[in-house]
């Protein structure tokens, strides 16, 4: 995944940054664009799923699909600090849409179709 | 019900044990963890099929109803698409509703509660919610011998045209 290097809107690519981050996390399977689908920011020829940087005072809304392998709360807890950092202290809410089931563990429950 | 010991590797938190619902509600501060119930659903649907003695989740309604919604595009997150597995999350608990098929020769007693066991400690442990019921519903039996349990016909032809 690139990062932009352009200077201009700076909320893009802090969006960008994020996803990047997140997603080089060994906890997270991948973006998921909340239980609503709105979790998401709509860059220049693309809709980047799975991550909102928040206006002014808005917290920063992150969805993700989680490995089954480590427990939920260490997950999110390691996004938020590192995810809050990134976008100057601000709150960040975390949406846990799905967890990714290896086909041998449960051949059926890792049948459901990824990210929305 | 004991907290297993090697449940939170990390320090930082003041609270140390998994079962505590203070820790999501801690997070407030920062923001808001929200968890889906198709997570649950699956958590719940993998520890109860790992006793052994459970042939396979779902049974009667549950079950047809199950294998429809499967097949519903885009039901991901939001819907019951599992069969046999129903969940209620809030923000600190959650509620399980099990539906099972047990195989024949194992004690129901014991594997329901083995079950329920399995599935608290897993739901509780991944997710950090605490768990306050595992309703289980043993729907059907599977008999070694024959394919399905119910009494086959066998089909007659017709004797007159």
């Amino acid at each position: 995944m690139t990062v932009s290097s352009t200077p201009i809107a700076v909320p893009l690519t802090l969006a960008e940054r994020v996803a990047a981050t997140v997603l080089t996390h060994p906890g997270v399977a991948g973006l998921h664009g909340g239980v609503f689908g709105s979790v998401a920011t709509y860059l220049p020829g693309r809709r980047l799923t799975g991550v909102r940087i928040g206006e002014g005072d808005e917290p920063v809304e992150l969805g993700v699909v989680l490995h089954i392998h480590r427990p939920i709360p260490e997950v999110v807890r390691a996004l938020r600090r590192e995810v809050s950092v990134m976008c100057g202290g601000a709150a960040v809410n975390i949406t846990v849409a799905d967890i990714a089931v290896p086909v041998a563990l449960a051949p059926d429950l890792a049948a459901v179709e990824p990210a929305g | 019900m004991t907290t297993p010991a090697t449940t939170t590797p990390t320090t930082a938190t003041p609270t140390g044990t998994v079962s505590s619902p203070a820790r999501l509600a801690d997070d407030t501060a920062q923001g808001r963890t929200t968890i889906a119930a198709s997570v649950v659903q699956k958590i719940a649907g993998i520890a109860a099929r790992e006793i052994s003695g459970v042939h396979s989740m779902g049974g009667g309604v549950s079950r047809a109803f199950g294998a429809i919604r499967e097949r519903i595009p885009g039901g991901g997150t939001g819907a019951a698409n599992i069969a046999g597995v129903q969940v209620e999350v809030g923000e600190k608990q959650a509620a399980v509703d099990l539906d099972i098929v047990v195989e024949y020769g194992a004690s129901i007693v014991d594997l329901a509660r083995a079950v329920r066991r399995n599935v608290i400690t897993a739901v509780e442990r991944m997710t950090g919610l605490e768990v306050i019921e595992v309703n289980i519903a043993v729907n059907d039996i599977h008999l070694p011998t024959a394919d399905n349990g119910d009494e086959v016909q066998p089909v007659q032809p017709s004797r007159v045209e």
